[in-house]
């Protein structure tokens, strides 16, 4: 032995776990099969996690059960697994680590080390994580060789028909159990079993050259069309997950004569191990509030046509932008209730909105919300504002567009008529209560929605009087969600009527139009 | 009157580090007060006659003696590149005695007013050529024709014409116009220099 054997801990896990091993014959033949010391503990059912971690070898399990003393310290420690292909195998997942004696660390830490230092490395906050293991389809099939092979070799003996046919551990499970403690010690914070973190460390397995053979292998003409398809345009199987679950599938309907005619029993043995590529992510952060447009030059999103933009800036740039800056995310989306035109204002109560940051490093916390609020709110041109800024979850999303239909607007808008405004006027448009009007789709947007004529409720409307004006007053008035507001006043050719020209009997013209109020319970 | 609400304003809240503007930096602390004085306009700039809204979302254009004498017409073209066709103000039919009597648009192949064109990309609207027939104007003693001016797909008619044909002597500039129709940019750019603008038309004719 060139080094000590294995620490107190190890030696009792292994000496309580010997009662589950199946005999040292079988063990020997498995070991010659070319299956891993950690792919024999699971089959028999080993929960012990110090079984895993220990840097035990072939021979010195065999030793260990027949107590040998002496043993032959020159084979070599198995790191291809014919069927977990190195998974759980000590040296192969970590890449070239020059100097690394793995007999002395264990390479569960080397792994938890190097996923540490990445979400170190991106700078991420967490509280907890959720780990996600992607392993391909062949091993399932190499496992399923595995024990048909014994089913057939050993099914009359008595240690096969107590045990082994009830239990085993599957070798996504054994990596968990193994990699999820060692992660938690290095990340400092706790593992959430059910992926219902929002941090994701995702650990995704490939191995082309069985993976390869399996497709041929198995009965699925238009399955492997796909795949070649699917390789040509992604250049690496890995990326697809198509074959895989196409693959999946069949393995679950081949009976075991046809699939022993087809895959070889036991698993052959491989030349290479798995590839590994660690990803980690955050799910969507969402930050929801009100905003406000003072500038009749900002555009509500990111308008640029012939590469010229729109208006001077966009809301969804300002908040967008401050929002994914300090979350130190990779992107954001901008959702909102509605919209108004570039030259239309919104004021007053504000408009709910919503930006989506993808993979924030942080997860702001109240002081970082208002960092945000105060970056938008105090910038030298205040083109855009928000208001009630909080941290929200998914659900914001449905509740936002939840019965948009129904919400009232209330506007203010600057109209002209071509005769002096009477006491009449005033008083036949502020009568009128929850009037239906028919608007047939507007000229100025008729090139890119239906032509249709939408029937809308104008709620109430109330009339201000501008001083110093007979011909100019503000037009207050509550409508329903889809109402366009311009068409009302000018009645766009006779298409909108009622409007105000039609009520008043005289020509009327719109000079400005503000959002005054969107009335919403969410987001307040 | 405005102005001195806005510098009223400045002095009811605290004096900040920052210029001018801070009435729309109080505006989150009062909202109701500033909403008000916000939307108020200033009265220096209201004009006495604003701009109508079609001068203002399209440009305008003319087509004087379009395929016959005093057969005046105008094409609005809006940014979206929609055209508004109809009867510019010294049509012939326009200045007869009793005016337009009557609108009719079951002419050439089809009746126009029956089209029904659905969906954002309006396939299924029919394809006419500038000199296509989009109805029949008839006074007392005459009827015109009115053409579409500019190849595209016809969009919609003015429906309203056949029961108020009188739309067409009031207002033929705005509720009168005859149909809308969307060209293609190349099919547009081929007229497009051809046509009057609205000084031009109007000293042609020795209008306003």
């Amino acid at each position: 032995m060139t080094s000590p054997g294995p620490a107190i801990e190890w030696q009792t896990a292994l000496g309580n776990a010997k009662l589950c091993l199946p005999p040292s014959h079988v063990i020997r033949d498995l070991l010659s099969t070319g299956v891993c010391v950690r792919c024999i503990f699971r089959l028999s059912g080993i929960h012990d996690r110090d079984c895993y971690i220990s840097p035990i070898n072939e021979s010195e399990l065999i030793s260990f059960l027949e107590e040998q003393n002496e043993i032959e310290c020159n084979s070599t420690t198995i790191t291809n697994c014919c069927v977990c292909l190195g998974v759980l195998c000590p040296s192969c997942v970590v890449p070239e680590k020059s100097g690394a004696d793995l007999r002395e660390r264990s390479s569960v830490n080397e792994l938890a080390l190097l996923i540490s230092d990445m979400v170190k490395g991106e700078q991420y906050q967490i509280d907890e994580f959720s780990l996600e293991v992607s392993l391909p389809p062949v091993i399932t099939a190499n496992e399923r060789a595995l024990r048909l092979y014994l089913k057939q070799k050993y099914e009359k003996e008595q240690w096969f028909k107590d045990t082994f046919l009830r239990v085993h551990i599957s070798v996504k499970d054994t990596l968990k159990l193994v990699l999820n403690a060692s992660l938690e010690n290095y990340l400092a914070v706790q593992n959430v079993e059910t992926l219902s973190s929002s941090f994701r460390i995702r650990l995704t397995y490939s191995h082309s050259e069985t993976s390869q053979k399996l497709q041929s292998m198995l009965p699925n003409g238009h399955d492997s069309k796909k795949r070649e398809k699917g390789s040509r345009e992604n250049g690496s199987s890995k990326n697809c997950n198509e074959p895989d679950a196409s693959a999946y599938r069949v393995l679950e309907l081949i009976e075991d004569q046809n699939f022993c005619s087809q895959f070889q029993v036991p698993p052959g043995k491989v030349d290479k191990p798995c590839q590994l590529v660690v990803a980690c992510c955050r799910t969507p952060t969402y930050i929801g509030g009100r905003y406000l447009k003072y500038s009749r030059n900002v555009s509500q999103s990111r308008w640029i046509i012939d590469d010229e933009r729109m208006g001077e800036t966009s809301v969804e740039e300002i908040i967008g932008e401050n929002v994914r800056q300090i979350c130190q995310g990779d992107g954001y989306k901008f959702h909102s209730a509605g919209r108004e035109d570039i030259d239309v204002r919104m004021l007053g109560s504000g408009r709910p909105f919503l930006v989506e940051v993808s993979n924030s490093r942080i997860v702001p916390s109240s002081t970082e919300i208002e960092q945000i609020s105060d970056k938008i709110n105090h910038t030298d041109k205040q083109l855009v504002g928000v208001k009630n800024l909080k941290l929200v979850g998914a659900e914001a999303w449905d509740l936002m567009r939840e019965g948009e239909a129904e919400k009232q607007k209330q506007y203010a808008a600057l109209v002209w008529i071509s005769r002096p405004l009477n006491v009449d006027d005033v008083c036949n448009l502020t009568s009128l209560k929850d009037m239906e009007i028919s608007q047939k789709t507007p000229i100025r947007v008729l090139h890119r929605r239906s032509p249709l004529e939408r029937s809308k409720v104008i709620h109430w409307m109330k009339i201000e009087k501008v001083e110093g004006t007979t011909q100019y007053f503000l037009l207050h008035l509550c409508t329903q969600a889809g109402t366009y507001i311009k068409e009302f006043v000018h009645g766009d050719l006779g298409r909108t009527h009622p409007s105000i020209g039609s009520i008043l009997g005289c020509r009327a013209e719109i000079l400005q139009l503000d959002v005054t109020d969107v009335k919403m319970d969410y987001f307040d | 009157m405005a102005e001195n609400a806005e510098r009223s304003e400045e002095t009811l809240y605290k004096p900040s580090p920052k210029s001018i503007e801070r009435e729309k930096q109080a505006m989150e602390e009062e909202p109701k007060e500033d909403l008000s004085s916000l939307l108020l306009p200033n009265l220096n700039d209201l004009p006495q006659n604003p701009p109508t809204a079609v001068k203002f979302n399209f440009s305008r254009y003319f087509l004087p003696d379009f395929t016959k004498p005093g057969h005046d017409q105008y094409i609005y073209r809006h940014a979206n590149g929609l055209c508004v066709i109809g009867l510019a103000q010294a049509h012939v039919a326009l200045k007869e005695e009793g005016g337009v009597t009557a609108v009719d648009f079951n002419v050439g192949k089809s009746d126009r007013s029956e089209l029904k064109v659905t969906g954002k990309r309006k396939r299924n609207a029919q394809h006419f050529e500038s000199n296509s027939a989009l109805c029949k104007v008839c006074t007392n003693d005459n009827f015109y024709i009115v053409r579409c001016c500019v190849k595209g797909s016809l969009l919609e008619v003015n429906d309203r014409l056949i029961k108020q044909p009188g739309l067409l002597n009031s207002s033929a500039d705005r509720e009168g116009y005859v149909a809308i129709i969307m060209p293609k940019q190349g099919d547009w750019l081929k007229i497009k220099d051809s046509l009057l603008s609205y000084e031009d038309y109007v000293k042609l004719r020795g209008l306003l």
